[in-house]
C-alpha cells in the first residue's frame, strides 16, 4: 500500500465528535458490476466534503446508499447514529439528486413551500427562495425553467428542510459560469451555518474551491481522502518516460524518490512522480543513462489514472495492464 | 402532508384538458347508451335503462378519471424522479397515497354530478332528494377505491406497461362489474365472478338506493376491503420503491 495516496484526514476535533455519516464495509453490486466495494467512510459535523471521481466511480451509488434509496448487499450505513430512513423522517437530511425530478404543473414557490412543509423544521419561505437565488422565478411554472434554474430549485428543495446534512449530486450540471459561482456562494452560506455538506462532482476545481475535504472514489473504493491541496498535488504529478540500454533493475527504479507508479515494458520505463526533478536526478544517480527522456504533466483524468494504477499495483503486484489502459 | 394534498388538488384543477375530457365523457356516453331507451324495466331487474345507466355511467366516468389518470401520472412521476425526491422528505407513504386520491376525487366529483344532472334533465329521471344525495355521495366515495387502485398500478408497472395494464383493469372491471350492460345479460359464471368485483359493488351502491333502500352492507364491506388492499398496497409500494425508474 506504499504507493496509494490514502491519508485519512479526519479533522482533529472531528474525531472526538460522533460522525454524521458512517459507512462500514459497505458493498453494493448490480448484477456482476460492483458499484461500491468494502467502502469505509465517515463524515463529521460541519465538514464540507467533495466526493470526486470519474463517471462510473460509484459516486451516485454511494449517495443512494447514504440516503437509503438503496440497501447495501453487505455492511451498514448510519446517519446521525441511526438508519438513513429514520434520519430522513426526522428531517435531518436535505438532498438534491441528479436523478431527482420536479413536480410538474406547479409554481416554483408552491413546490418549495411543499418541501418546506414536508420537513419537521423548515424556515421562512422567502429566506429559502432568496438563499437559493430563485426569488425572481418564484411565480414561474416548474415546467418552464431552464436547466440551470431547475438546479437552483432543486437546491432550494434540498435546503428547505433546514437539515443538518445536505447531500448534492453533481449540483452544477447545466449551469453556466456565473450561475455556478452564485450556486457555490449559496452553498457556502449553508456550510457557514454549521451544516455538513457532501457533494459529488467530477470537477476538481469545484472540489478545490469549496470543499475542506476531498474523497476520491474509483471503482467503488476510496482512493484518496484528504484536503484539496493534497489531492491537487496528486493531480499535479508528472509523468516520466524513457528507454534504458542496460537491463532494467526493477527494484532500484522502484526505490526512486517521489515515485507514485512504475511501469516497465521491455526496456521502456514509465514513471509517475510527485517531484519529477528529484526523481530524474536520482535516476542519474543510479548510474542509468535514460534515452528519449520525456517529462510531461498529468491532467485530471490522468491523475485519476495515476491513482488507479497505484491502487491496482498495490493489490495485484502488477503494473502492466492498467497503465496500458491509461495511454 | 396537507400541503401536498392541496397542491395535488390545485394541480388537478389546473390540468384543464384532462379535467374537461374526464368531466364531459361520462355524460356523453350516458346519452349514447341510454338516450334512446324507453322506460320499461330491464329484463330481470326493477330498474329501467335510464336509471340503471345513470348510476353505472356515473361510476364508470368516475373510474375513468381516477384510475387512468392516476396510474399514468404516477408512472411518469416515478420516471422523471419526482418520487425519488419526495422519498427524501419526511412524508409517510400514506400521505402520498392520500394526496393522489384527493386529487383524483377532485376530478371525479364534477363528472358524477354532471351525469346525474343530464339524467334528470334529458331522461327525466325523478328521485327523492335523499336518493340523489346518497347516489352522488356513494359514487364519489366509492371512486376512492379505484383511485387507490390507480396509485398501486402506477407503482407496479413501469413505462410502457402502465397503459395496457391500467386499460386491462379498467375495461375488465367495467365489463365484468356490469357497468356497460346489466349483469343479467351475462352468463351465470360471469355473474358469479362479478358479485365479488369492486365495480359491481360500486354500482350496486347506487342501484340499491334507486330501488328505495340503503346500500347493501355486503357491497360496502367489499368496497372497504378493496380500498384497504389497494391503498395499503400503494403505500407499501411507495416506500419500497428502490428501483431507479
Amino acid at each position: 500500500m506504499t504507493t496509494t495516496a490514502t491519508t485519512t484526514a479526519a479533522p482533529a476535533e472531528g474525531a472526538k465528535r460522533a460522525p454524521v455519516v458512517s459507512f462500514r464495509q459497505v458493498t453494493k453490486s448490480y448484477g456482476a458490476v460492483r458499484a461500491v466495494a468494502d467502502l469505509d467512510l465517515e463524515l463529521y459535523p460541519g465538514e464540507t466534503v467533495a466526493l470526486l471521481g470519474p463517471n462510473g466511480a460509484g459516486k451516485s451509488s454511494t449517495l443512494d446508499l447514504l440516503l437509503g434509496l438503496r440497501t447495501p448487499d453487505a455492511g451498514g450505513v448510519t446517519l446521525f447514529g441511526t438508519t438513513p430512513q429514520r434520519a430522513i423522517e426526522q428531517g435531518r437530511v436535505g438532498a438534491m439528486l441528479q436523478s431527482g425530478g420536479l413536480m410538474e404543473g406547479v409554481k416554483v414557490r408552491e413546490l418549495v413551500k411543499l418541501a418546506r412543509d414536508l420537513h419537521p423544521r423548515g424556515y421562512p419561505l422567502d429566506e429559502i427562495l432568496a438563499s437559493a437565488g430563485i426569488t425572481d422565478i418564484a411565480d414561474r411554472m416548474v415546467d418552464k425553467l431552464s436547466g440551470g434554474q431547475e438546479q437552483r430549485v432543486r437546491f432550494a428543495l434540498a435546503t428547505a428542510g433546514a437539515g443538518d446534512l445536505i447531500v448534492l449530486d453533481e449540483p452544477t450540471t447545466g449551469m453556466d459560469v456565473s450561475a455556478r459561482q452564485a450556486f457555490w456562494g449559496a452553498m457556502r452560506g449553508q456550510a457557514r451555518q454549521g451544516r455538513t455538506v457532501l457533494f459529488a462532482t467530477h470537477y476538481l476545481e469545484e472540489a478545490d474551491e469549496v470543499a475542506d475535504r476531498v474523497i476520491v472514489l474509483h471503482r467503488g473504493r476510496v482512493l484518496a481522502d484528504g484536503t484539496a491541496a493534497e489531492i491537487k498535488a496528486r493531480a499535479g504529478a508528472r509523468r516520466i518516460a524513457f528507454d534504458l540500454d542496460e537491463p532494467v533493475d526493477r527494484e532500484a527504479l522502484g526505490a526512486l524518490p517521489s515515485l507514485t507508479s512504475l511501469e516497465i515494458s521491455g526496456r521502456t520505463v514509465r514513471i509517475q512522480s510527485r517531484d519529477a526533478d528529484a526523481t530524474v536526478h536520482a535516476l542519474y544517480g543510479l548510474g542509468c543513462y535514460p534515452r528519449n527522456l520525456e517529462v510531461s504533466g498529468l491532467g485530471l483524468e490522468q491523475a485519476f489514472i495515476a491513482l488507479t494504477t497505484a491502487s491496482d499495483a498495490s493489490t495485484t503486484g502488477s503494473t502492466e495492464q492498467e497503465g496500458g489502459a491509461g495511454r | 402532508m396537507t400541503t401536498l394534498i392541496k397542491l395535488e388538488i390545485i394541480r388537478a384543477l389546473r390540468n384543464k384538458k384532462f379535467m374537461f375530457f374526464s368531466v364531459i365523457y361520462p355524460p356523453v356516453l350516458y346519452l349514447i347508451i341510454a338516450g334512446g331507451a324507453d322506460s320499461r324495466p330491464i329484463p330481470g331487474m326493477q330498474l329501467n335503462m335510464g336509471l340503471y345507466f345513470m348510476v353505472s355511467m356515473a361510476a364508470f366516468g368516475a373510474m375513468t378519471a381516477v384510475l387512468l389518470g392516476n396510474s399514468e401520472r404516477i408512472a411518469k412521476e416515478r420516471e422523471n424522479g419526482w418520487v425519488r425526491q419526495l422519498r427524501l422528505t419526511a412524508l409517510p407513504g400514506r400521505g402520498y397515497v392520500a394526496a393522489k386520491m384527493a386529487a383524483a376525487a377532485t376530478v371525479s366529483l364534477p363528472s358524477i354530478l354532471l351525469v346525474l344532472l343530464v339524467a334528470a334533465v334529458v331522461k327525466g329521471v325523478r328521485l327523492e332528494a335523499w336518493q340523489w344525495l346518497a347516489i352522488a355521495a356513494g359514487t364519489w366515495l366509492g371512486s376512492f377505491v379505484f383511485a387507490a387502485l390507480g396509485v398501486a398500478i402506477g407503482y407496479l408497472a413501469t413505462g410502457d406497461a402502465v397503459r395496457p395494464i391500467a386499460m386491462l383493469c379498467y375495461f375488465g372491471l367495467a365489463f365484468l362489474g356490469g357497468l356497460w350492460m346489466p349483469l343479467t345479460f351475462l352468463p351465470q359464471w360471469a355473474q358469479n365472478v362479478a358479485e365479488w368485483l369492486p365495480t359491481h359493488a360500486y354500482a350496486a351502491l347506487g342501484t340499491a338506493v334507486e330501488g328505495g333502500s340503503a346500500p347493501h352492507l355486503k357491497d360496502m364491506a367489499i368496497l372497504a376491503g378493496y380500498l384497504l388492499v389497494f391503498a395499503g398496497g400503494a403505500a407499501w409500494l411507495y416506500r419500497k420503491d428502490t428501483r431507479k425508474a
